[in-house]
């Protein structure tokens, strides 16, 4: 399956894109693929503890099972106001 | 800290937004660009924000509102793209019964977006 991953903020000038098609097997959680994001854009090291995960427009958590199609947000903490 | 204190029989100049009945307290906040970041000197912050997402949480924070006030009304615009020092960020109205639940409803409201609102700022 296919899952899109956006990325928001500085989060960008690590990765130096805006999104990425990331190709992955049926059952894959919202933490492997951060796993695997990690692997492709090593600059995202040290970003785990605080980093913000969204599918769609709701927030998951690691555990989440994603579905092909699924649109994933990662993203450094909020700064509104 | 400057100050001004009015007693007057005139109406007060400030207008009121239009209320319901039963409605006596209108909370009006606005968040302002100030003139530093982290004691650097700005000119402005440039607001980014996942718009879709940004609007589905701050229609969930307002379902949370409407469920714990008997709030009439939640009215906010944030500033997206370059707002220059002194210009208002955020702007949010609330109107409700009493000030009690305009003030905490206001405050809930504003610490939630803080909290989960998909909305950054960088210093220029």
């Amino acid at each position: 399956m296919k899952v899109v991953v956006k990325f928001w903020s500085y989060f960008r000038d690590y990765t130096g894109c805006e999104e990425t098609t990331i190709e992955m097997n049926d059952g894959t959680t919202l933490a492997d693929l951060i796993t695997s994001v990690h692997e492709q854009f090593p600059k995202l090291a040290g970003t785990e503890k605080y980093t913000l995960k969204a599918v769609g427009v709701d927030y998951q958590d690691d555990d989440y099972v994603l579905n092909d199609g699924d649109e994933v947000s990662l993203f450094p903490p909020v700064q509104g106001g | 800290m400057k100050r001004k204190l009015t007693l007057t029989h005139d109406p007060i100049a400030e207008s009121v937004p239009q209320t319901s009945e039963g409605m006596g307290a209108v909370v009006t906040f606005h968040g302002v660009v100030r003139g530093t970041e982290d004691g650097e000197a700005i000119t402005a912050i440039d607001y980014e924000a996942n718009e879709e997402m940004a609007l589905h949480q701050f229609g969930l924070i307002f379902d949370a509102i409407e469920k714990r006030w008997p709030v009439e009304s939640v009215q906010l615009a944030h500033r997206l793209g370059l707002a220059p020092a002194k210009e208002a960020s955020l702007r949010v109205e609330i109107i409700a019964p009493h000030r009690t639940e305009a003030f905490e409803a206001c405050q809930f409201l504003i610490n939630e977006m803080k909290d989960k609102v998909p909305i950054w700022k960088r210093p220029q």
